[in-house]
């Protein structure tokens, strides 16, 4: 059972900066946990709050069951990956690995076993007596995530491993961390600020702002039913467009201010004349006849992206940017104009004053 | 490098004239010098000098008298170097792990540095005084009834803590640029790989500091060689008698006090060829160097 709970945890550094505000979720035995914002957010110390490199200032932290507020790093059972590596540079690689097992006082022969394993599995073998640093980028990960995974530990901590390797390389060892969270059936707990990474890795995500959980749940909830316009911002590439709209009279609808009028069957959760923001991904706008139009795009400029097209420009007659993906190649020029419509169910609403959500 | 062309080629060698000429007159000079006169017997008196081969060598080394300082010297050095790391490097470690007051940490440490030899032997003889010196009272309270400049060993205990005052502050610096520079991420993976401090220290932290450590040793070794002279010249007060004296200072008593330019020149191209073997061995160090990362 290794289950983490966090129990209202907070962090005051020593000179006062308040960097997480009261963070409570549970991760399930086996779980991958990918922890995203943007940067300053409060990531990295909540991660070592769970490691124990930093003091947690109020609440509490459990791993299976025991709460180790006041355990030692060594003694939780973790083991975390850097995003700089960490290894020791005055040991062979081996030694690297064997550093954490042998003040474990596990035997020789166990120890030599383990490391045989991981070697393997990270294709590490040719490298073992080699010292870090004549290692490559790439291969100094390997090594760091063959020193965690060694030690078999209840729970591994990850903080943004992949972000000092150049684009391919993440892929590709994001596709091997994957494959390796599946086959040792540990818990995982990774940073990034990489939404992508995010997506692909996560069982859930837990999303931050400003020291503040923001939302947490499967990457598809994240998608789907953003709780705040934050998050909408946040997970998406290109970004969630955001448009102005007044609830209408009846509850049921959001006026455009452009004679458009969206009309919902669930009534909305807000008083009549509230500011709202409109919420619509680029890639669930479609073209469509002038009579279905809901919205109308004047073109800016594009990017063509091979795979896909997407089409910048501004709310026909405004100057709110409205950005529209569309599949395949296309060639648009500037100026033209689109008739566009979303599905009502990929429209988002969040109120215009707090960011939350209301449909 | 940006290279430059002179349309003069005698230029730039004009321009190292007076770097040469310092190194020439204060350096090259007086030590070829040393070497000539090392082979002469000089008249104290200055009525000439007569050659005389290697016979200043082998009156220098078949004399008891040398031996006897080699070995006080050894000793003194060993000690010096080893309680001036020793206690630097823990002054660092205790002031890396609160690095907040690191700052005036550091310069408490540091302001040690700034006193001249001279002073800081003057402080010493204060310090050490019979009647009125601190240190003497304190080793009274202890039942150490403590004589400088009269009992041999006291003198040289006072010796001996003086330099390594004095050298603690250089090596405490460096140290504490030394640990400083090992990423605090590396020392916060041993904190998850090792719950125990010291080992942690001895297995990670040591081995880092190596480079740093062995440069400081070399530099120990020829402080407490050399530079100690103001330190143990002050605390004889100028009148040595039975007390401990370094090789240095024997050069110094020989020469001008002694009369015997020839032994004591023979004496300084002893210690020059051990400088030399220092440099060579620093310098082999330093090619070979692992450069981590
Ligand atoms: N030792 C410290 N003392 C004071 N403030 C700190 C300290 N460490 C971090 N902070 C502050 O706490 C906030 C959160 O820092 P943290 O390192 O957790 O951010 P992060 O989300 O990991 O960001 P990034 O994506 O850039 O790594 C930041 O505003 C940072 O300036
Ligand atoms: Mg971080």
């Amino acid at each position: 059972m290794a289950h983490v709970i966090l129990d209202s945890v907070r962090k005051t550094y020593p000179n006062g900066y308040k960097a997480v505000h009261g963070a409570d979720f549970n991760i399930s035995d086996g779980e991958f946990i990918v922890l995203v914002g943007p940067s300053g957010c409060g990531k990295s110390t909540l991660l070592r709050m769970i490691a124990g490199l930093e003091d947690v200032t109020d609440g509490e932290i459990i791993i299976g069951d025991t709460v180790v507020n006041d355990v030692d790093p060594a003694r939780r059972d973790i083991a975390m990956v850097f995003q700089n590596y960490a290894l020791y540079p005055h040991m062979t690689v081996r030694q690297n690995m064997a550093y954490g097992l042998k003040n474990q006082r596990m035997s020789k022969d166990a120890i030599a076993e383990r490391i045989t394993e991981a070697a393997k599995t990270l294709r590490l073998e040719e490298f073992l007596e080699r010292k870090p640093g004549q290692l490559s980028g790439g291969q100094r990960q390997r090594v760091a995530m063959g020193r965690a995974i060694v030690r078999n530990p209840k729970v591994f901590l990850f903080d943004e491993p992949l972000s000092n390797l150049d684009a391919k390389l993440r892929t590709q060892l994001r596709a091997e961390l994957k494959a390796l969270h599946k086959r040792l059936s540990g818990t995982f707990v990774y940073v990034t600020h990489d939404q992508v990474e995010a997506m692909s890795l996560a069982d859930r995500i837990i999303i931050m702002s400003a020291g503040q959980v923001e939302q947490i749940g499967t990457p598809m909830d994240l998608y789907l039913q953003p709780a705040s316009r934050f998050v909408a911002d946040f997970i998406g590439s290109p970004s969630m467009n955001m448009l102005q709209g007044t609830i209408g009279a009846d509850g049921h609808t959001v006026d455009m201010g452009n004679e458009s009028t969206l009309r919902f069957a669930a009534p909305i959760d807000a008083q009549p004349g509230t500011k709202v923001d409109v919420g619509i991904r680029p890639e669930h706008l479609q073209a469509t006849s002038s009579s279905a139009a809901q919205f109308g795009l004047t073109v800016d400029f594009i990017e063509q992206l091979g795979a896909d097209t997407v089409v910048h420009g501004k709310l026909t007659g405004q100057t709110d940017p409205l950005t529209l993906r569309l599949t395949g190649v296309h060639s648009i020029a500037t100026g033209e104009s689109f008739s566009l419509h979303s599905a009502l169910e990929n429209i988002h609403l969040f109120d215009s004053a707090t960011g939350k959500r209301l449909n | 490098m940006k290279k430059v062309q002179f349309s003069r080629p005698l230029f730039p060698y004009l321009l190292l004239v007076p770097q040469l000429s310092i190194i020439m007159i204060f350096f090259y000079w007086p030590a070829a010098e040393a070497i000539r006169a090392s082979f002469y017997l000089e008249d104290p008196f200055g009525f000439g000098s007569t050659f005389v081969g290697l016979d200043n060598y082998r009156d220098t080394l078949s004399g008891s008298e040398y031996g006897r300082v080699a070995w006080f010297t050894l000793i003194f050095t060993t000690l010096v170097a080893f309680f001036s790391l020793a206690i630097a490097l823990l002054l660092a470690v205790k002031a890396d792990t609160v690095l907040r007051g690191a700052r005036s940490y550091r310069v408490a440490l540091m302001w040690v540095y700034a006193i001249a030899p001279p002073v800081a032997g003057l402080m010493a003889i204060l310090l050490f005084d019979q009647r009125l010196g601190p240190f003497t009272h304190m080793a009274q309270f202890f039942g150490w009834d403590f004589t400088l400049g009269v009992n041999y060993w006291d003198t040289a205990t006072a010796m001996v803590i003086v330099s390594v005052w004095k050298q603690i502050p250089i090596n405490f610096i460096f140290f504490l640029a030394g640990l400083q520079s090992i990423p605090r991420s590396v020392r916060e993976a041993a904190l998850i790989d090792n719950p125990n401090g010291l080992s942690r220290f001895f297995s990670v932290t040591f081995p880092l500091l190596a480079p740093t450590g062995f440069f400081l040793l070399i530099i120990n070794i020829t402080y407490a060689l050399f530079d100690t002279f103001g330190v143990v010249d002050l605390i004889h007060k100028g009148e040595p008698g039975n007390n401990p004296v370094t090789l240095v200072y024997k050069v110094f008593l020989d020469g001008f006090r002694g009369g015997d330019l020839g032994g004591s020149s023979a004496q300084s191209v002893i210690l020059m060829v051990l400088v030399l073997i220092l440099t060579v061995v620093q310098f082999r160090f330093m090619e070979r160097r692992v450069h981590y990362n």
